[in-house]
């Protein structure tokens, strides 16, 4: 019983914690949609491989939100046409390249200057990474459905078949409104605002409750008795911030109360694969990937985040 | 459906804030941000309500009733009907008790107006048992069992929410024959003393006067 009062309350926690931060992320969105609405801009950010990432990734410092509420502004780019490496690039980097993440970095490890630099670099090499395996699938395989439509219907007609923007056959129901081409009234957008929004918050108890089971069962100390190991030790790290799931704006003092115990990479690993890849996140990316996509997102961040902290680890220790 | 949703979480969100229910379950500098959040989505809420009312045509294709929308409501009616009540002594037996490295003290104050972080905090940073032997103590917080060894006194420290939280304990002289109960809060009065425990020495409370108190309503700690 008091186990079930525990994970209660730390399901309560997470809730209430990640809800304000996926709100701001969903306002913001919203706020794209009235500001720009054909959301022409978006369509101008640069295709180039390496480029297009970078470029979403830069996002992150005009957008300052955690990886709940990155969520709902990713979807609004892609939605609104934007390439796909600069909206995966900001769906990855920016929960971590954004001011208040790097503030609250540098307010928990001011004596560790290397990673101030090492955090954010991090970052950014893993949604290139990111963007360019998961550019590897065809979009209708990459994308979830209702998104990959609306996004079709702001691609310009030279960059998608007739057959692919399925609004204009004959029988087909459009999923989505035509995209506007002046600017919504402020309704429309509460509306659009409030629809996203319970969607989402739907997704983020589901993380939640799944997130705070998980962590009340498993013992934090076997996570961090392994701490001295270079390659388990980035491994058990890699786990804990996958379990914890706590938001990218403070969970470097989370990390603070154990750094000692643990190498570098190790440390590393926590601070850059937890933002991208939690229990709490996985089900809200699936109102941006298809499972498959996410799968392999998953898959490709844990190893490209063990190289990475491997790598510290023989360069540090 | 949706604005009684939106205003179910809103309503979560101000009443977890006005009720002190928060206290329990993030930190401080979050609680603004919640309350803010809840009164616009209550907002919102009564926004969309109004305009739904106006509207009375719904657009083709769109339901009344959303499967998630609705379980998510249900479990906000949940989060508002059943407040969160953790137990802190099983808290605290998943958690690592390693505290930051930083975690020293600023300034200190005198032996009696310690709070039982700052005795461990200082304790951390100087930790010669003899300099603070016969030291007034007046602390409080709750019997965080060990499991090879008597029940120390312990806190939560907590930087953003309960899931982050990180137990500390000071090791108290409990009375002959007192057997403290897991999770009780206690006030205690004493002076500092010194133990050996395998073949080291360190710092115990020694007890003068205890007394069961209720969980404060602030039982977080920075």
């Amino acid at each position: 019983m008091e186990r079930l009062a525990t994970i209660w309350a730390i399901f309560q926690g997470l809730l209430l914690e990640a809800l304000p931060f996926l709100l701001i992320g969903v306002l913001i969105a919203g706020a794209a949609r009235w500001i720009a609405p054909g959301g022409r801009w978006l369509q101008r950010l640069p295709s180039h491989p390496l480029l297009a990432p970078l470029s979403g990734a830069a996002l992150g410092f005009a957008l300052p939100a955690c990886e709940c509420g990155n969520v709902p502004v990713a979807r609004r780019l892609l939605a609104g046409g934007a390439p796909l490496g600069a909206a995966l690039g900001f769906l990855f980097a920016a929960p971590v390249l954004n001011p208040i993440v790097l503030a609250s970095t540098w307010a928990a490890f001011p004596n560790q200057p290397w990673l101030l630099a090492a955090r954010p670099l991090s970052a950014l090499l893993l949604a290139v990474a990111l963007s360019t395996v998961l550019q590897q699938l065809p979009e209708g395989q990459l994308l979830e459905q209702a998104l990959l439509e609306e996004r079709r219907l702001n691609q310009p007609l030279a960059s998608v078949g007739l057959l692919e923007r399925r609004s204009g056959l004959v029988g087909v129901t459009p999923p989505t409104p035509a995209p506007p081409t002046e600017r919504p009234s402020l309704g429309a957008v509460l509306e659009h605002c409030s629809r996203e929004f319970l969607d989402l918050a739907s997704l983020l108890v589901l993380g939640s409750a799944i997130a705070a089971v998980v962590q009340t069962l498993l013992p934090r100390s076997w996570l961090l008795a392994v701490g001295g190991a270079p390659t388990i030790s980035v491994l058990s790290l890699m786990l804990m911030a996958v379990v914890v799931s706590v938001c990218s704006s403070v969970d470097a003092f989370l990390a603070l109360g154990f750094a000692a115990q643990i190498t570098p990479g190790a440390l590393l690993a926590f601070l850059v694969l937890g933002p991208v890849v939690d229990l709490k996140l996985l089900g809200l990316f699936g109102v941006v990937l298809q499972p498959r996509a996410i799968a392999l997102t998953a898959a490709a961040a844990c190893v490209v985040v063990l190289l990475m902290g491997q790598w510290v680890n023989l360069w540090l220790l | 459906m949706r604005p009684i949703a939106l205003a179910l979480w809103g309503l979560v969100l101000v009443v977890s804030t006005l009720s002190g229910r928060l206290e329990l379950l993030l930190s401080g500098p979050f609680h603004p941000l919640v309350g803010l959040s809840g009164v616009v989505m209550l907002a919102m809420a009564v926004q969309q309500a109004l305009a739904l009312r106006r509207s009375s045509k719904r657009r083709p294709g769109e339901r009344r009733w959303n499967r998630g929308w609705m379980l998510s409501a249900l479990l906000a009616i949940a989060v508002l009907v059943v407040p969160p009540n953790p137990s802190f002594s099983d808290l605290a037996s998943n958690r690592s008790s390693e505290l930051a490295q930083e975690a020293e003290l600023d300034f200190l104050l005198p032996p009696a107006q310690r709070s039982l972080t700052d005795w461990v905090r200082l304790l951390r940073s100087q930790p010669d048992p003899e300099l603070y032997q016969g030291d007034a103590v007046r602390i409080s917080g709750f019997v965080l069992a060990q499991g090879d060894g008597p029940a120390q006194l312990g806190r939560l420290l907590v930087r953003c929410c309960l899931a982050d939280a990180t137990p500390i304990g000071l090791p108290v002289r409990w009375p002959t024959g007192y057997q403290p109960q897991a999770d009780q809060w206690m006030a205690i009065e004493g002076e500092m003393g010194v133990e050996r425990v395998g073949g080291q020495q360190r710092s115990v409370v020694l007890v003068e006067r205890l007394r069961p108190i209720p969980r404060p309503a602030r039982p977080l700690e920075p």
